[in-house]
């Protein structure tokens, strides 16, 4: 009997101690949203002509919701602390909240319901096309066209299209990425082989590969995106770098002959069996150890994924033997056959409801100056492996790429003419999830032909466009 | 005390905070889902437009759904014909082993305390094309490796089997803990009667555990319908769609390309399917088996 009422008082104290927990968040929050709730009034004193400082000296606090989670992004994690160290110093009483959520968690589940539940964090992870434009539509974003100007920055960015809308920029992207082939050169050193110059020399060397016991390309498609990175290339080679863009307005069709010698182009590679076989099961982890393992010779990759071939990381192994090459130009190709598929679809946005509170805003200001510019846009490219999503002169990163893979994606960015965005900017998200669930997985399961993968697209597509009109 | 819970409008207060908690996180979920599926809702926006039941017929006119709601019917025809004999046969053996009873227990309620993503992992493990424990095992017989989660033809029984390994455990503790509470003396007098251990299990024990093992397939029937987890973690719902199920649908074909009108229609279709499937159930086969009279 004593031992249970032990037992039970004990019970109640834990769950008394957790309760007391999770009410002291919720009372730091009151006390913040009451420091929020008091804050007008404060910057309404502190609008008169004479401003003064220890007003708005009040503690208060803002979250910033990142995506810099695991052991691959710390460096980015320490660039974001670097930068919310300086805006603490800039703005009294600021305290920022640093809210880590896996990527995809973030975009397509808690933001989203935060956004429809009106409450976003003040600052946050964002993609740019759709979902920076859907917000914006709603009055979810805070317009940063004019803390651009004020900060002179308006014209410093290489592509805000994904986070504009009517003309107003709504986000701006934290850096860039390239596609292309992850290529180990000590592999190619050993056949006498360099990169690829034309596309025949390409399929050359993966049917040599092959012939020789080893795996030509990395393959992991359980995720739909993974393997649409190169489809989406091979496209975009035989039909145009602009064709994807044409789908949705319906002057090109996903059933076009030129896209159609993309799919067959992919479904080729699959069937000579070039990529691991059982790739419909792997993770995308799968598909950086196939390479960094040695079992994969190739892997088509994004430029970020550079950073792996540093100190420390998993690629440690492979550092100074990995290469970086563009698809070569195909026979028949349509359009410029050096454009390289290009994003800066990924950063950062502010809650509307930031603007309404003049040291939120001030915040915001400081945040954006403080990120945005030509020192952390270096550190992202030297340290993380990300590309400048700012313009940077050319002496500039000159002077500060010391490695020997970015040496070599840098000049691949630069000998092409042109670019092009990946598909899942430019369709709309029906037509990504038909392409990235359903039909790219049949193309490599053997389970539709290029042609019919093409058909069942441009049905999709045409729903989607006459949806939107 | 008495006198004050005669007055109804004591009782009255006494049950309107449970009333207010049902109607806040049941009933008004319930109805605001109802609402929203008859919308073309965006999940952000303020205005929200009515579409009558255009949803409805989309969904019920997807070919992609019903092969998820096949999906789920196979959770649920698995769980019936398959889980629920393995759960009663290990859970009559566990009853009659004289030692380290508790260590059984313990090891075969071990994974249904373990994380969805740990388990997706761990299983990820065993499937492995080329180190994966059962390809290694079907090697030693000369058979070529298969690909568990990237071949449709065995994707869905792979997770078929995962799920049913995750809460197999759970369901024999339940199962267990109504064969303890069978009077010893019941075995006792058909042990000395002349009946065998396997009478005894057939014909005494298992008649009188019947309505616990009721419970059981009705809960693995709920479970079966609103499955998602296993399916996320394990294949993402691939290949090409082949293990969608009816949760994973909602998510990939609503939530994720912001139509939460239709996502909210996959909802209520879940539910009244599910519904469906167990008061079906109930009325066949459950009522006849609630009563057990020693």
């Amino acid at each position: 009997m004593k031992k249970s009422l032990v037992l039970l008082l004990s019970l109640i104290a834990v769950t008394s101690g957790l309760l007391a927990g999770c009410g002291g968040n919720n009372n730091n929050e009151g006390n913040n949203a009451a420091a929020g709730t008091n804050a007008p009034n404060n910057t309404a004193a502190t609008n008169a002509p004479a401003t003064e400082e220890p007003a708005s000296a009040e503690p208060f606090e803002m979250t910033i919701r990142h995506t810099q989670v695991g052991a691959d992004k710390q460096k980015r994690l320490a660039i974001l602390q670097d930068v919310v160290n300086k805006v603490q110093e800039e703005v009294p009483g600021l305290t920022f909240k640093l809210d880590g959520v896996d990527s995809d968690v973030n975009r397509k589940e808690k933001l989203r319901g935060e956004m429809a539940a009106g409450n976003p964090p003040e600052v946050f992870d964002l993609f740019g096309s759709p979902d920076s434009k859907i917000y914006a539509k709603e009055g979810k974003l805070l317009d940063l066209t004019p803390i651009l100007e004020e900060l002179g920055i308006m014209d410093k960015f290489s592509n805000l299209d994904p986070f504009t809308y009517e003309g107003k920029i709504y986000g701006l992207p934290i850096g860039g990425s390239g596609e292309g082939f992850f290529y180990n050169k000590e592999y190619y050193a050993s056949k006498g082989w360099s990169a690829p110059a034309t596309f025949a020399d390409l399929e050359k060397q993966l049917a040599d590969i092959k012939a020789d016991g080893k795996v030509p390309l990395a393959g992991a498609s359980k995720a739909g995106w993974v393997p649409l990175m190169l489809a989406n290339h091979l496209w975009s080679r035989y039909a145009g770098p602009d064709v994807t863009a044409k789908f949705a307005t319906g002057e090109a069709k996903w059933s076009d002959p030129n896209v159609v010698k993309g799919f067959a182009k992919y479904r080729e590679w699959v069937d000579n069996g070039y990529f691991k076989k059982g790739e419909l099961g792997f993770e995308y982890a799968e598909y950086t150890t196939q390479f960094t393992s040695g079992e994969a010779i190739l892997m088509y990759d994004g430029t970020w994924k550079s950073s792996v071939f540093k100190e420390g990381q998993s690629g440690e192994g492979l550092i100074g033997k990995v290469g970086f090459f563009n698809i070569p130009p195909v026979d028949g190709g349509v359009g410029d056959q050096t454009a390289l598929m290009r994003d800066v679809n990924n950063g950062y946005g502010f809650s509307a409801t930031a603007g309404e509170d003049e040291r939120q805003l001030a915040a915001v200001k400081s945040f954006i100056k403080n990120m945005y510019n030509e020192e952390m846009q270096l550190r992202g490219l030297v340290e993380d492996g990300v590309l400048p999503a700012m313009k940077l002169d050319q002496s500039v990163l000159d002077a500060n790429i010391t490695d020997d893979l970015m040496k070599e994606i840098v000049a691949v960015l630069n000998s092409s003419a042109s670019s092009f965005p990946a598909f899942d900017s430019l369709v709309q998200a029906d037509v990504t999830t038909e392409i990235s669930n359903i039909q790219i997985q049949k193309l490599i399961g053997g389970q539709t032909t290029p042609e019919k993968m093409g058909e069942a697209l441009q049905k999709v597509q045409e729903e989607a466009n006459a949806a939107v009109e | 005390m008495n006198k004050a819970l005669r007055s109804p409008l004591v009782f009255i207060l006494f049950v309107i905070p449970a009333l207010v908690l049902f109607l806040m996180f049941f009933i008004y979920p319930i109805f605001s889902s109802l609402y929203y599926s008859l919308t073309s809702w965006n999940g952000v926006s303020e205005t929200v437009k009515y579409t009558g039941f255009d949803n409805y017929t989309k969904a019920l006119g997807d070919e992609r759904f019903w092969v998820s709601v096949k999906n789920n019917g196979c959770f649920i025809l698995f769980s019936v014909f398959i889980q629920v004999p393995l759960i009663v046969f290990f859970s009559l053996l566990i009853a009659n082993v004289k030692k380290l009873k508790g260590l059984y227990k313990t090891a075969v309620f071990m994974p249904s305390i373990m994380s969805t993503a740990v388990i997706g992992i761990l299983w990820g493990f065993i499937y492995e094309p080329n180190i994966g424990l059962f390809n290694n095992i079907l090697g030693l017989f000369g058979i070529e490796p298969v690909y568990w989660l990237s071949d449709e033809r065995f994707a869905m029984l792979s997770i078929l089997i995962t799920n049913a390994w995750q809460w197999t455990g759970f369901y024999i503790v339940m199962v267990l803990a109504a064969i303890l509470a069978i009077p010893r003396e019941l075995e006792e007098a058909a042990a000395i009667d002349g009946a065998t251990g396997f009478q005894r299990a057939t014909r005494i024990t298992l008649p009188l555990i019947v309505p616990i093992i009721s419970v059981v397939i009705m809960l693995s029937i709920a479970g079966a319908m609103k499955a998602a987890d296993i399916v996320i973690v394990m294949t993402k719902g691939g290949p090409a769609g082949s293990t969608e199920v009816m949760a994973t649908y909602m998510i990939k074909y609503a939530i994720t390309n912001f139509k939460y009108g239709y996502g909210n229609t996959i909802a209520v279709l879940i539910f009244v399917f599910t519904l469906v499937v167990t008061v079906l159930y109930q009325l066949l086969f459950a009522r006849r088996s609630e009563r057990i009279e020693y």
